[in-house]
């Protein structure tokens, strides 16, 4: 009888656990592109022809004090919050460290390395799925200093600011760069807190913002216009969608023959098993629905973090 | 007898005297708890604390001046949870409320009773700024009494989390 009590509570502990805690968005401070550029701490680099600058994150790290301060203070203050940061600086030495580790790793036994295809080499970056972007400017008037203070908390999928905060502070003769700099933090973070607050009580009233793609394999004999009982392909998965995202939420943005894109999906945060879902765990179930009969279209779902699925059409 | 009749009446005009003041102190308290309830109190920004505080000036009324000064520590807490404030000199930023959502005070009217009670937690996360003296003002039959106050608002956030007044970001996760 004991024993029944305890599974039975074990199993109890384990059904609300699933049920309570939805899946986590990972966030990390970067510095803009424009206080990149400002400060020179760019790369750049010969595209086909047409010159292309991109940020370069580790010099800035290496050569910046005042940027380490600001990543720090918002880490910081982030923790505080229960909601600590992946650091810029340390996802990037961690990419390096286990890309060697990588590289030199073989099987004990036939000595093989480890496989990598060139989308896993790209998928290679430092990413959260929100970018905390920040951007500072010191404004200098006579003897007078002051930060006009930029941050942004971008959604990486569907690419919305969903939170902000920015400002200009007051204006000082005697004050440091970097106490002006500790102030501005100090001054924005509670008012970007609650805008991402607000951000996070609209996905759990609303469901997970996400996108899905479409897309086919070009030797795929089929497209989105193929029709099925009368429907085509591609009105079909419209109709799942309706069906199965929260409150039947999302927009066709593009649809052609050969891809469809679907922006503003809202799912649910739970998947009908009780577990945390996301865009993958979501789109697992369309790809399931498309291998079935009467459709049977063998295809890939390819992920990029909590909130992009991409489903391609034709066979793995 | 006389004498004895006289020392009565003297002790009875002063423990009446005594009741209606502490009477009508007793009155103005309320008046200033009602004050607060009803927000009427005006908040600003003075600028920019130690992190985790606000630097505030709050405008309190009373008929009596003190009582207001006294009141200006409530007032300041109930702002930050409730009001919020709008930006200013100093390089004050416009500040939400900490309640995101404005019916709190009516749903959780039980816990704000006791957090606000004269002496009540709320005393936790205030203090007045000793360099700062009181701006009292005559509006008509009342005193207008600017106060600036710091409060402590990363702890008084935490606190009304772990009470499940508010929720945390990292709340659902």
């Amino acid at each position: 009888m004991k024993k029944i009590f305890i599974v039975g509570s074990l199993l109890l502990m384990g059904v609300s656990l699933s049920f309570g805690q939805a899946k986590k968005p990972t966030l990390m401070v970067v510095p803009s592109d424009v206080w990149c550029n400002t400060n020179g701490y760019m790369m750049e680099f010969d595209d086909q022809g047409t010159k292309v600058k991109i940020p370069d994150y580790k010099k800035a790290m290496q050569e910046n004090a005042d940027i380490l301060l600001v990543i720090s203070s918002i880490n910081e203050m982030m923790a505080e919050r229960g909601f600590p940061l992946k650091n810029l600086e340390s996802a990037m030495k961690s990419l390096a460290s286990n890309s060697a580790e990588d590289n030199m790793m073989a099987s004990k036994g036939s000595g093989s390395g480890l496989s990598e295809s060139p989308i896993d080499a790209l998928k290679k970056t430092a990413k959260a799925d929100i970018i905390i972007q920040m951007t500072w400017t010191v404004n200098t008037t006579g003897p007078k200093k002051s930060i006009t203070f930029i941050l942004q908390g971008l959604d990486s999928y569907t690419d919305k600011q969903i939170a902000g905060a920015s400002g200009t502070g007051a204006p000082s003769f005697s004050a440091e760069t970097p106490v002006l700099l500790k102030e501005a933090v100090t001054a924005h973070i509670d008012n970007f807190a609650a805008a991402l607050q607000t951000h996070f009580d609209d996905m759990f009233a609303n469901g997970r913002e996400v996108i899905i793609k479409i897309q086919k394999w070009d030797d795929f004999d089929g497209d989105l216009e193929t029709e099925f009982e009368g429907n085509e392909l591609g009105s079909i998965i419209e109709e799942w969608m309706g069906a199965n995202t929260q409150s039947g939420r999302f927009s066709t943005t593009d649809m052609t023959e050969n891809m469809a894109l679907f922006e503003q999906v809202r799912i649910p945060l739970y998947n009908a098993a009780g577990k945390a879902s996301d865009a993958r765990d979501f789109a697992k179930g369309l790809s399931k629905f498309l291998k079935e009969p009467p459709y049977s279209i063998p295809n890939k779902l390819v992920m990029k973090g909590l909130g992009r699925a991409t489903i391609i059409l034709g066979g793995k | 007898m006389k004498r004895i009749i006289n020392k009565a009446s003297i002790l009875t005009i002063i423990f009446l005297a005594f009741t209606l003041v502490s009477s009508a102190q007793i009155n103005k308290k309320k008046k200033a708890n009602e004050d607060t309830e009803n927000w009427r109190y005006e908040i600003e920004c003075v600028g920019i604390g130690k992190p985790g505080t606000k630097v505030v000036k709050v405008w309190s009324y009373s008929k009596k001046a003190t009582i207001a000064i006294n009141q200006a520590k409530k007032n300041a807490v109930h702002g930050i949870i409730f009001q919020g404030y709008s930006g200013g000199a100093q390089g004050c930023t416009s500040q939400k409320p900490l309640a995101s959502d404005p019916a709190l005070e009516q749903q959780k009217a039980e816990f704000f009773e006791n957090f606000f009670a004269d002496e009540g937690k709320f005393m936790k996360f205030v203090s007045t700024s000793g360099d700062a003296t009181p701006e009292p003002m005559k509006v008509g039959k009342e005193y207008k009494v600017g106060v600036v106050v710091t409060v402590m608002s990363d702890n008084l956030r935490k606190d009304l989390e772990a009470a499940g007044i508010i929720k945390g970001l990292s709340s659902g996760f």
